[in-house]
């Protein structure tokens, strides 16, 4: 059962023994009255369906080589993170979806260029192998932190809005009245990345690194990855964040710097 | 009532408010809200003018078009000679200097709340200028350096003055100033704001629910029901007298329409 370099391909029989620790999450459900063995039961088909039709893409567009193919991904991944990045929002704002997909599609270009263009370099740059996963894990990156940040925008404006206009009253700019708010907002953002980049290897051992020693590769190649990937998600976080709330901002305020209070 | 101030010397009010309107975009779907309509009114240089009414009369509202923080949908504020859409938004704000019901103060010291100001905007904050607009607003020196949390709410709400005074502006604009505040402390808030208009020639356009504030204030009275002005009175003399509408007399006789 073991293929190429040095990692066990997994089969059917493998995998329905996985499925028997579903069982055990199902049986504690039932036993403690959680009740959420309905929603363990649809979660557990959905990762099965969601990762079996992932990998016969990822495995149709490696063995088609075509750039547009990668590129097709890409956008599709774009979106679907877009989605989840403004669904978490407790009230909606006018062109957020928009807003969120500038920032997370901008944001994600920028590190990705950088890290494929300038520090891993594969031939030819659009080599899928690299660009799908790296891609991923910037945009998801930028996804999550562009959430915390407009949850915490929105909260911080519903609940401050009196400071935001009495520094207006006073005569500030609207970007200069709701900065104070920006930045609890980016701080949010990025604690959690900073707090990971505190720990990292030390507590868990990062998902893309297991990946690839499970696959066969030297440790010694895997932190290489990792440390340009912790990097790259920092980049990724601040970019995402900031983006995605300047634009948001502009949203709540007028060019006669105006809160509009009735987004609140 | 006499006003005993000259003030500026430019000619006409210093608001001029006209055909107002203000709408809210509706959600979804629904239709805008009406928040004021077609509502007119002047304030002289140096006048005062009091908004009252019902909650929800669009009486703050109001008070917020007259610094731009609301965008009106209709009709136009004219300010010191100058329509509204002609001024910096801001210098309008620093000119019209609105104070808020609940009085907003940022962490730190009196001295930095007071010292708050815009970036590459000029603001006289030296010992003696805080010392002194202090003084107006009836505050010891020595609470410049006390952190703005530990103050009492009649202080807090007299530090929002002095910030606003601070600014030299031409009008301010209060918003219920006294309802967050107790009796006493109320009264201290009605006194300073009195004598501001008395000492400084200052027009003074505000929201209130408290007869006392409206009594010793003067100028002019304006009832708004749903946004639109129901009866205008100007306060001279004796105010129970010339008060023809009922609910303005029963409101300054102190109960509250």
């Amino acid at each position: 059962m073991t293929s190429g370099v040095g990692s066990i391909d997994l089969s059917f029989w493998q995998l329905g023994l996985a499925l028997l620790l579903v069982g055990v999450l199902v049986v504690i459900s039932a036993r403690q009255r959680l009740g959420l063995e309905r929603d363990l039961a649809i979660g557990a088909l959905r990762t099965l369906v969601q990762l079996y039709l992932v990998g016969l893409i990822l495995a149709a567009v490696f063995s088609a080589a075509q750039w547009y193919w990668v590129l097709l991904i890409l956008v599709v991944m774009a979106a679907i993170a877009t989605h989840a990045a403004v669904s978490r929002l407790a009230k909606p704002i006018p062109g957020i979806f928009w807003i969120a997909a500038t920032a997370l599609t901008v944001s994600t270009a920028a590190t990705l260029t950088y890290v494929i263009g300038v520090v891993v370099r594969p031939h030819p740059w659009w080599e899928p192998q690299y660009l799908i996963p790296i891609a991923g894990m910037i945009l998801g990156n930028s996804m999550t932190s562009a959430a915390l940040a407009g949850e915490r925008l929105q909260g911080d404006l519903a609940a401050r809005h009196d400071q935001v206009e009495a520094r207006l009253a006073l005569g500030f700019s609207g970007r200069e009245a709701v900065q104070p708010l920006v930045r609890a907002s980016l701080r949010a953002a990025m604690i959690p990345t900073v707090n990971g980049m505190m720990t990292v290897g030390l507590v868990q051992l990062p998902g893309m690194m297991t990946g690839q020693i499970l696959a066969g590769a030297s440790p010694l190649v895997a932190i290489r990855y990792q440390i340009v990937v912790v990097f790259m998600q920092g980049v990724a976080t601040a970019l995402g964040s900031l983006m995605f709330v300047r634009l948001a901002t502009s949203r709540y305020l007028t060019p006669a710097h105006q809160l509009r209070r009735y987004l609140l | 009532m006499s006003l005993g101030v000259a003030p500026s010397p430019a000619p006409g009010p210093i608001f001029q408010v006209e055909h107002l309107s203000l709408a809210y975009p509706g959600r979804r779907g629904q239709p805008p809200a009406q928040i004021l309509t077609d509502v007119s009114v002047a304030v002289e240089r140096g006048g005062a003018l009091t908004l009252v009414g019902p909650s929800g009369s669009g009486k703050s509202s109001l008070l917020r078009c007259l610094n731009r923080l609301e965008e009106p949908t209709g009709g136009t504020v004219v300010f010191d000679g100058r329509a509204f859409t002609e001024w910096d938004p801001r210098e309008l704000r620093r000119r019209a200097a609105l104070v808020l019901q609940t009085p907003v103060l940022f962490e730190g010291t009196v001295r930095d709340n007071l010292s708050l100001r815009a970036m590459k905007v000029a603001l006289d904050c030296s010992e003696g200028r805080l010392c002194e607009t202090l003084a107006e607003v009836g505050l010891e020196a020595g609470v410049l350096d006390r952190e703005a949390a530990t103050l009492s709410g009649g202080e807090k709400q007299r530090v929002t003055i002095a910030r606003a005074l601070l600014r030299k502006p031409q009008a301010l604009l209060l918003d219920e100033p006294t309802s967050a505040l107790d009796p006493p402390n109320a009264t201290l808030v009605v006194e300073t704001v009195c004598r501001l208009r008395r000492a400084r020639g200052l027009t003074v356009v505000v929201v209130t629910h408290s007869p006392e504030l409206v009594r010793q204030l003067g100028g002019a009275l304006l009832y708004l029901v749903k946004g639109r002005v129901q009866s205008y009175e100007r306060l001279d003399g004796d105010p129970s007298g010339a008060i023809a509408d009922q609910r303005l007399q029963a409101f300054l006789a102190g109960v509250h329409p």
